[in-house]
C-alpha cells in the first residue's frame, strides 16, 4: 500500500526535493512443456526522497512507509556529503508544478488466482492437444502494476497506476536437425481483465504462430549481405528505440553518442519522423502513458527526427538546463528505491502512406523481417538485432521462411535508405529496457522498407 | 532468528502446508555515481525481501514481499497458499533436505565512504589525464551489505552475512567527429586497496576504446580464429550454460549435450568450474537458491563434461544429477601460452572484446557483432574493426579451442583468461 497523501509531508521539504511512494506488483506464471515452472507473486513497496543541493543529488529509500522524515534527512545528508566536497554552486531548477491523477487499472471485477491459472492451463492444453508433434512449448504470463504517488518541493503532484499484462507463447519443432523455435506475445497496457477475456481469443494467434513454425522448420538460411528489406513494426520499433532512441537520450549525448554531432542535420530519409511520445497518439492511450515524470515534469512528446532532420534529445531537468531547453518529462524510475534516469516512453517512427502489400511487391530479391529476438545498439548507432521470424521476398512475393539470423548496421545509415513507410501503426510493451535499472517502455511503428545488412548462416 | 522469519515459519506450520522454505534478506546499499567526470549522486537504500515457497499436495506457490510486519506476512501466506492450491500437481516440487545449520560471513560490513570518495575522485581525475579522448558515461562505486537467512521445514538453517564493493564504468571515446563504440566493465572487491584503474580490465578497455576512434570495417568474409577476451568470455559462458547445461535446455530436451555426461564435449585444454566458495573468488556465495550449501564444481574437466547446471527441481524432472552450486563465479584454468604468443599463432582472425548479438538459437548457433574488436593477420593485431560480424555454434566453438592464455583477469566474481578458438565465420563489409 502506498502513501496516498504525500502532501502532508510537504512542510518537511526544505530544499528542492522529490518525495515518492511506490509499489510494484508482479505476477509471473510460466508453463514449460506442460510443467508449471513459475508461479510467483512479488510486491515491492517503499518510499524514497531525492534532494538537490547546489548541483549535487542525494537519494535515500526505505521500505518502511513510516520513515518519511528520516528518509528525507538521509537524502539531504547524502547531497550535503557531495556538496561539501564538490562545491559546484549550481542554482536550483526552474520550478514546475503540474498535478495529475491517472489510473489505468481495470474497472472490472478482479479475477482470482484460480481463474487466472485456469486460463493459462487452458491455453497450454490447447497447444498440447492440437499440436502434439511439438518438441517443446512454453506459455508465460507476466503482469506488472506500477502504482505511485509523487510530490516535489516545487508543488508538482502525481498519482498513477500503470499496469501491463502480457502473454508470451513459444513453440518448438525438431525434425532431427536441431530445434526450431518461434515466439509471439499478446497484451499490453492494462490489467489482465482488460486485456484477456477468454483463452479462445488467443487461439488464432497460436495457430498462426504454428503455421510460421512449420514454414520456419522448412526454412532456408538468409543470403548474407546488404539487401532490400521490409522491417515490420516490431523491428522498426526496436530500431527506433535501441539504435536511435538511446543515442538521443541527453545523458548519452553528453557521454559522447554520435547523435550529438547531428543536431539540426539531415540524418535520415525525409520519410522518417521519429518521436518519443508521452502518453497518447491518434487519440489513443499508448502502451506506457506518462503524464508527469518522476521529477514532477509535465511529460510532452519529444520529436527526435522530423522529416529526416535531427531535432532534439530526451531530457531530465539537469540535462535540459545544460542544453538550454525545456525538460521533456523523460525522467523515470522503476522501483521505489531507484532514482529517475532519462528513459524513453513510447518511441516510434510515425506512419507514412504506403501499404505493406505494396512495399513487399516492390522488392525483387529481399526479405520481410517480422520478429526480433533481443537487440543491442551502440552510442555510434551501430546495432545488431536477432531476427527469429522472416521470409524471403522473391519477385515481389513472400517466399520461403528464413532460419534465425541477424541484422546489423549503422542505424542512421539505415534510416537514410528508407524509401517506403507503411500507414499502419502497431504497438507493444512487453519488454524491459535496461540502463542501470530495467524499465517498461512502449515500442512500435509502421513497417519500413530500407536497405540492411543481413547475416547469413 | 529474526522475529519476522520466526513468525513466518510458525504461521506456515500452523497453516498445515507440507513443505515450506523462507528466505529473509536484509540489504543496505551505499552508492556513489559519476556522470562524466563529475560526482552526480550519492544513493543509499535499505530494503528487505521475504521469499516464501509452499508445497502442499505436490502443488507449489512462491511469493516475495518487502514488508515484514505480521499483518503483511499473514496476507502473503494466505495468498501463497491460494496460489499453490490452484497450481498443477508436480511430484518433482521439493525443498532441500536437512543439512547442518551454518553461518557464513564474508567481506567488510560497513562502507568506508571517505575511501570510496577518494578512489572514485581519483578515477575521475586520472582518466582525463591518461585518456583525454575518453568520455565517461556512467561510473558507479557501490557497497552492498546483506544478511540472508534461509530456513525450510526440513530444518535447514543457513545465515550468510556479506559485504562487498563493486565498480562499474561505461565509456566511449570522442575526438572531433570521431566516436568509438561504448564499452563497459565491472568488478567486485572485498577491500578498497588499489586505484580503480588498476582493477579488473578497466585500464586495458579504456585504452582499447581510444584506439577504436580509428576503427574501420573489415573487408570480406572468411572462416578463421577468434581470441575471446576475458570480459567477452563471461557472455559466451552464460550462453553456453543456458544452451546446453541449464534447467530449461534439459527439461525441454533441446540441449545437444543431454546425453554427453562424462564424454569429451570441448577441447582438452578447457577446464571450466564454478567456484562460489573458493577463496579465489571474492564475490561468491554459500547457499544455492533452492537451499543447499554450495560447493565448488568443475563442469568441464579437460574437455570432459562432468556436471550439468541443474537445480533441485530440474534434477528431479530430468532424473539427472543436481549441480552442487547455482553456477556463476566462473573460473577457467590458465593455459601455458601468453596472450602475445596466442596472437602470433593466429593466421587470420579477430580479437573479440565484446559480443553484441542475439541469444543463440536452441542448438547454440550464434551470430552477432564483434564490438570493440581487432582484426588479426599473420600473427599481428592489425587494426580495430567496426561492423564486423561473427557467427558459429557454441558447441563447435568449445570443441575448436586452440589455446588458453596464461594471463587471467580477476573480476572478483569470476577469473577468466583469453581463449583462442577456430572455425568461426567472420564477415566484414
Amino acid at each position: 500500500m502506498i502513501i496516498t497523501n504525500l502532501r502532508q509531508y510537504a512542510p518537511l521539504l526544505s530544499q528542492y526535493t522529490e518525495l515518492r511512494s511506490q509499489e510494484n506488483r508482479v505476477l509471473s506464471i510460466a508453463y514449460l512443456k506442460g510443467n508449471l515452472v513459475q508461479n510467483v507473486k512479488n510486491t515491492t513497496a517503499g518510499i524514497s526522497a531525492r534532494v538537490y543541493r547546489n548541483g549535487c543529488w542525494g537519494f535515500a529509500s526505505t521500505p518502511n512507509m513510516g520513515d518519511v522524515k528520516s528518509v528525507i534527512e538521509a537524502a539531504s545528508n547524502n547531497a550535503m556529503f557531495l556538496d561539501a566536497r564538490e562545491n559546484k554552486g549550481l542554482a536550483p531548477f526552474a520550478p514546475d508544478s503540474p498535478t495529475i491523477e491517472k489510473s489505468f487499472g481495470t474497472s472490472k471485477p478482479r479475477l482470482t488466482q484460480s481463474q487466472i491459472m485456469e486460463f493459462i492451463k487452458q491455453i497450454d492444453a490447447y497447444i498440447a492437444e492440437k499440436y502434439p508433434n511439438l518438441s517443446s512449448r512454453s506459455v508465460r504470463l507476466n503482469c506488472l502494476d506500477m502504482e505511485k504517488t509523487l510530490i516535489t518541493s516545487d508543488g508538482a503532484s502525481l498519482y498513477s497506476l500503470l499496469p501491463r499484462s502480457n502473454f508470451g507463447v513459444s513453440l518448438s519443432l525438431d525434425k532431427g536437425d536441431g530445434p526450431v523455435e518461434v515466439y509471439e506475445s499478446a497484451g499490453g497496457l492494462g490489467q489482465f481483465e482488460d486485456n484477456f477475456t477468454s483463452p479462445e481469443d488467443l487461439y488464432e494467434t497460436i495457430d498462426k504462430l504454428y503455421e510460421h513454425l512449420v514454414k520456419k522448420s522448412e526454412g532456408v538460411y538468409a543470403d548474407a549481405g546488404v539487401k532490400e528489406c521490409v522491417m515490420d513494426a516490431a523491428l522498426a520499433g526496436i530500431l527506433a528505440h535501441e539504435a536511435i532512441g538511446h543515442t538521443t537520450e541527453a545523458d548519452l549525448v553528453l557521454g559522447g553518442s554520435v547523435a550529438g554531432d547531428y543536431l539540426g542535420q539531415e540524418c535520415a530519409s525525409p520519410l522518417v519522423t521519429l518521436v518519443d511520445l508521452a502518453h497518447t497518439y491518434d487519440g489513443k492511450d499508448l502502451p506506457m502513458p506518462i503524464y508527469i515524470d518522476d521529477e514532477g515534469t509535465t511529460a510532452e512528446d519529444q520529436v527526435i527526427i522530423d522529416k529526416g532532420v535531427l531535432k532534439g534529445f530526451m531530457h531530465n531537468k539537469q540535462s535540459a538546463r545544460h542544453f538550454g531547453v525545456k525538460p521533456t518529462g523523460n525522467a523515470r524510475a522503476y522501483e521505489y528505491f531507484d532514482e529517475p534516469l532519462i528513459r524513453m516512453r513510447n518511441t516510434a517512427i510515425l506512419p507514412g502512406e504506403s501499404k505493406l502489400d505494396d512495399m513487399i511487391a516492390s522488392i525483387e530479391d529481399g526479405y520481410y523481417l517480422i520478429r526480433p529476438s533481443n537487440g543491442q545498439a551502440d552510442t555510434t548507432s551501430e546495432f545488431m538485432f536477432g531476427v527469429v521470424l522472416g521470409y524471403e521476398i522473391k519477385n515481389g512475393k513472400l517466399s520461403k521462411a528464413i532460419k534465425d539470423t541477424t541484422i546489423a548496421g549503422v542505424a542512421f545509415d539505415v534510416l537514410k535508405s528508407v524509401t517506403m513507410v507503411s500507414n499502419e501503426m502497431k504497438w507493444s510493451n512487453g519488454g524491459m529496457c535496461g540502463k542501470k535499472q530495467g524499465i517498461p517502455v512502449g515500442m512500435g511503428g509502421p513497417a519500413v522498407k530500407c536497405k540492411i545488412n543481413i547475416g547469413g548462416r | 532468528m529474526s522475529d519476522a522469519l520466526k513468525y513466518c515459519a510458525e504461521s506456515l506450520r500452523k497453516a498445515g502446508v507440507d513443505k515450506f522454505q523462507c528466505t529473509l534478506t536484509e540489504k543496505q546499499m551505499y552508492e556513489m555515481n559519476l556522470e562524466g567526470t563529475e560526482f552526480s549522486l550519492i544513493r543509499t537504500t535499505t530494503d528487505n525481501t521475504l521469499n516464501i515457497t509452499v508445497i502442499k499436495d505436490n502443488r507449489k506457490g512462491d511469493i516475495a514481499l518487502n514488508r515484514v510486519d505480521h499483518e503483511s506476512i499473514d496476507e502473503a501466506i494466505r495468498t501463497v497458499i491460494e496460489m499453490s492450491s490452484t497450481s498443477q500437481q508436480d511430484p518433482d516440487y521439493d525443498i532441500s533436505p536437512k543439512q547442518e545449520p551454518q553461518q557464513f560471513v564474508t567481506g567488510p560490513q560497513e562502507p568506508d565512504t571517505d575511501r570510496m570518495y577518494e578512489l572514485l575522485k581519483g578515477y575521475s581525475q586520472q582518466v582525463p589525464v591518461i585518456f583525454p579522448q575518453i568520455k565517461l558515461s556512467e561510473s558507479i562505486l557501490a557497497f552492498n551489505q546483506s544478511v540472508r537467512h534461509f530456513i525450510n521445514s526440513n530444518g535447514v538453517d543457513f545465515v550468510t552475512t556479506k559485504g562487498m564493493y563493486s565498480m562499474q564504468s561505461v565509456f566511449s571515446s570522442k575526438d572531433g567527429e570521431k566516436t568509438s563504440s561504448f564499452n563497459y566493465t565491472g568488478f567486485s572487491l572485498k577491500e578498497l586497496e588499489r586505484d580503480l584503474l588498476d582493477c579488473g580490465s578497466l585500464k586495458n578497455l579504456l585504452q582499447q576504446s581510444v584506439e577504436h576512434l580509428d576503427a574501420k570495417p573489415m573487408q570480406g568474409k572468411f572462416v578463421g580464429d577468434v581470441i575471446i577476451t576475458p570480459d567477452c568470455l563471461s557472455d559466451i559462458i552464460y550462453f553456453y550454460v543456458a544452451s546446453y547445461l541449464g534447467d530449461r535446455a534439459l527439461i525441454t530436451g533441446t540441449s545437444l549435450l543431454k546425453d554427453k555426461m562424462d564424454q569429451e564435449v570441448a577441447n582438452s585444454k578447457l577446464t571450466l568450474s564454478a567456484k562460489p566458495v573458493s577463496t579465489e573468488i571474492a564475490d561468491g556465495y554459500f547457499v544455492t537458491g533452492d537451499g543447499f550449501a554450495a560447493e565448488d564444481v568443475t563442469f568441464i574437466d579437460k574437455g570432459v563434461l562432468k556436471s550439468f547446471l541443474l537445480s533441485h527441481y530440474g534434477s528431479k524432472k530430468t532424473k539427472l544429477e543436481r549441480a552442487k552450486n547455482s553456477g556463476g563465479c566462473w573460473v577457467i584454468e590458465p593455459g601455458d601460452k601468453s596472450f602475445e604468443e596466442m596472437v602470433k599463432g593466429v593466421e587470420r582472425g579477430v580479437l573479440v572484446a565484446r559480443y553484441s548479438g542475439g541469444n543463440p538459437s536452441a542448438s547454440g548457433d550464434f551470430s552477432g557483432v564483434a564490438k570493440n574488436s581487432y582484426y588479426i593477420e599473420n600473427g599481428k593485431i592489425m587494426y580495430p574493426v567496426s561492423e564486423t560480424m561473427i557467427s558459429g555454434n557454441l558447441l563447435e566453438l568449445f570443441k575448436n579451442i586452440k589455446e588458453i592464455s596464461s594471463e587471467r583477469i580477476d573480476f572478483g566474481f569470476s577469473i577468466l583468461p583469453y581463449v583462442q578458438a577456430g572455425g568461426v565465420t567472420i564477415s566484414g563489409k
